[in-house]
């Protein structure tokens, strides 16, 4: 029945252009401050791409400029070939946290959208549309119970749900629609470790089976290293380094076909890890033509 | 195991007193109150036993029986074999609660609107722009000191009554509703379009479902100040109200019937408000104030 409202969102794939994008703005007594410089970047469709850097780097600037939330100051953006102009609802959207709307239950939660997309004003009166809210609300449920929630869960509103189950509700939200983009925001980074992981391996199954474009923004190395097919790791900008990009690093993940459990057993992905914790932490001083960083595109590529 | 009472538990910030503790509390300053009435009533009385400035509990009574049973002095009297309905029906004090209420209450539905703008100045950017710094300054205005152009504009009717009570809530409560409004976080709008909302869905069905709760509580405690600028405009030009009545009679020292009046008044207030909070909370069992 989603499917009915966007009956081809999963096959449709959308591929993600920067082109030297920056963006800065007046900070106070400071003068301008850039928070991007010069970046440019190119998200085939159907990629996992992790974004990874310290506080303030531009992560989450990155991906509200996705998101069309924000605009840059310098260079375009377009997904599926279009300038992002305004919030694409094309987009799947899941923030760290407010991702719920507080005044509707669990369910009213993940039917917003679908009912939205479906009828609106008159249209929700007719018959047919109750119907439609009939089939939705047992494909919702379903849905929701392989999300690990229980039947008891539905009609909770989102104070009553741990933080674990807010996010698990936030993704189905975002899920049900079926977009061809899903961006998330530190999406799992208030999380205990235990649903984390859970967590990480539902989002890579979703990932698996309908292959979406995920642009998944985090500050955990090894949650970056584990989910994505490709790292972008940022370092923050600084005046010494005017006029360049903070694009550190560009790489694919090595062996990001095998099933999280077995990647993060391998050698190599304990070494990669290790690497780019260390990248990561210099990344604030760190040129992207910087040998460190070379090296472990290499190895990186090479393990 | 709940822990004895310790007379520094008074001054203490971790303490919780027990329900008894609490509800024993809360009454004392109730019984003061009534005591000290009481007391300085029986010592006026005691000089002078016509005394009008503070009533005995006699002269309440009586005050109270002729507000609820009798026509006010500038309404036919009632037929001697009325029953009691027509007779409280046919009462100043209904007459008086009835046109207040009346006056009250078109007020508080003006102020509806006037809530819905706040909410626009603060989802709309445009609109924030074009009313904000108005609606800013409009609010510094003191509103009685609007009152003769009201009379000017509108007359000494009801109007003017109303009006000067929407003038006197109306900006504080809109720029109370933009902020409530503006404080919904910016990735609840942003969450919302990307589920195929439109503009109007995230103002009234994102943004104005979550404040309802707050702007409710707001309305509450706007209650008071419309009261008061309704008794204004009642005490200033009226032929009927409950201002009106209090006006009157103290020009004949009619402490009977002030104080009824008085009472009524706040327990009209404090019903409406219980009503707006039991219902606030029924239709929103979501809501978790701060």
């Amino acid at each position: 029945m989603v499917d009915d409202i966007a009956p081809d969102s999963v096959l449709r794939r959308t591929e993600i252009a920067l082109r030297d994008v920056s963006v800065s703005y007046q900070s106070g007594k400071e003068g301008r401050k850039t928070v991007l410089s010069r970046l440019n970047l190119k998200v085939a469709a159907g990629e996992f791409v992790v974004i990874l850097g310290e506080t303030g780097c531009g992560k989450s600037t990155l991906l509200r400029l996705i998101l069309g939330q924000e605009f840059p100051t310098e260079g375009a953006i377009e997904v599926d070939g279009k300038p992002v102009t305004q919030i694409d609802a094309r987009c799947g959207y899941v923030p760290q946290k407010y991702s719920l709307f507080p005044d509707r239950t669990v369910l009213g939660n993940v039917m917003y959208g679908p009912e939205n997309a479906k009828s609106r004003f008159v249209g929700r009166f007719r018959p047919s549309f109750f119907a439609f809210r009939r089939t939705l609300r047992a494909e919702a449920e379903e849905f929701l119970m392989g999300m690990g929630l229980r039947a008891q869960d539905m009609h909770k509103y989102p104070h009553q749900l741990s933080g674990g189950m807010q996010q698990r509700v936030a993704i189905a939200q975002a899920l049900l629609m079926h977009p061809p983009v899903l961006l998330l925001d530190e999406a799992f980074s208030a999380l205990d470790p235990s649903t984390r992981s859970s967590l990480q391996e539902q989002l890579r199954a979703v990932w698996l089976e309908s292959k979406p474009t995920v642009v998944f923004v985090t500050h955990n190395t090894s949650e970056a290293l584990l989910l994505g097919t490709r790292l972008i790791l940022l370092g923050r900008h600084g005046e010494d380094r005017m006029g360049e990009t903070n694009l550190v690093l560009d790489m694919e993940i090595p062996q990001s076909q095998l099933p999280l459990s077995a990647r993060i057993r391998a050698r190599e992905f304990q070494d990669l890890l290790e690497y780019v914790k260390q990248l990561a932490y210099k990344s604030s001083s760190l040129h992207a033509d910087d040998p460190v960083a070379d090296r472990i595109v290499e190895e990186g590529n090479l393990a | 195991m709940a822990q004895a009472f310790r007379v520094s538990d008074l001054t203490g910030i971790q303490v919780r007193p027990a329900r008894l503790w609490t509800h024993s509390l809360s009454w004392i300053l109730f019984v003061t109150g009534i005591a000290l009435y009481a007391h300085f009533s029986i010592v006026r009385h005691q000089e002078n036993p016509e005394d009008r400035v503070i009533p005995s509990a006699t002269q309440l009574v009586q005050g109270l029986k002729s507000s609820v049973l009798e026509p006010a002095e500038e309404d036919d009297p009632l037929d001697p074999g009325a029953t009691l309905l027509e007779q409280v029906r046919h009462s100043m004090i209904w007459k008086d609660t009835a046109s207040s209420a009346g006056r009250f209450f078109i007020a508080l539905l003006l102020l509806i609107p006037a809530m819905l703008l706040g909410m626009h100045m603060a989802v709309f950017p445009y609109a924030g722009a074009f009313f904000l710094r108005f609606v800013l300054f409009f609010d510094k205005i003191v509103a009685l000191s609007l009152l003769p152009i009201l009379f000017i504009v509108f007359g000494i009717g009801e109007w003017s009554k109303i009006m000067l009570m929407f003038i006197g809530v109306a900006p504080t409560l809109m720029l109370d509703t933009y902020n409530i409004a503006g404080g919904v976080p910016r990735e609840q709008s942003v969450k919302a379009f990307t589920l195929k909302s439109t503009n109007l869905d995230v103002a009234y069905r994102v943004v104005l479902k979550q404040v309802l709760p707050q702007l409710i509580n707001s309305l509450r405690l706007n209650l008071k100040p419309l009261a008061l600028f309704l008794f204004a405009g009642e005490m200033i030009a009226s032929t009927d109200g409950l201002a009106y009545r209090i006006a009157i009679m103290r020009r004949h020292m009619g402490m009977d019937i002030i104080i009824p009046y008085l009472l009524w008044v706040a327990l009209l207030l404090f019903m409406l408000d219980a009503l707006l909070r039991i219902t606030n909370r029924r239709l929103h069992p979501w809501y978790q104030p701060l």
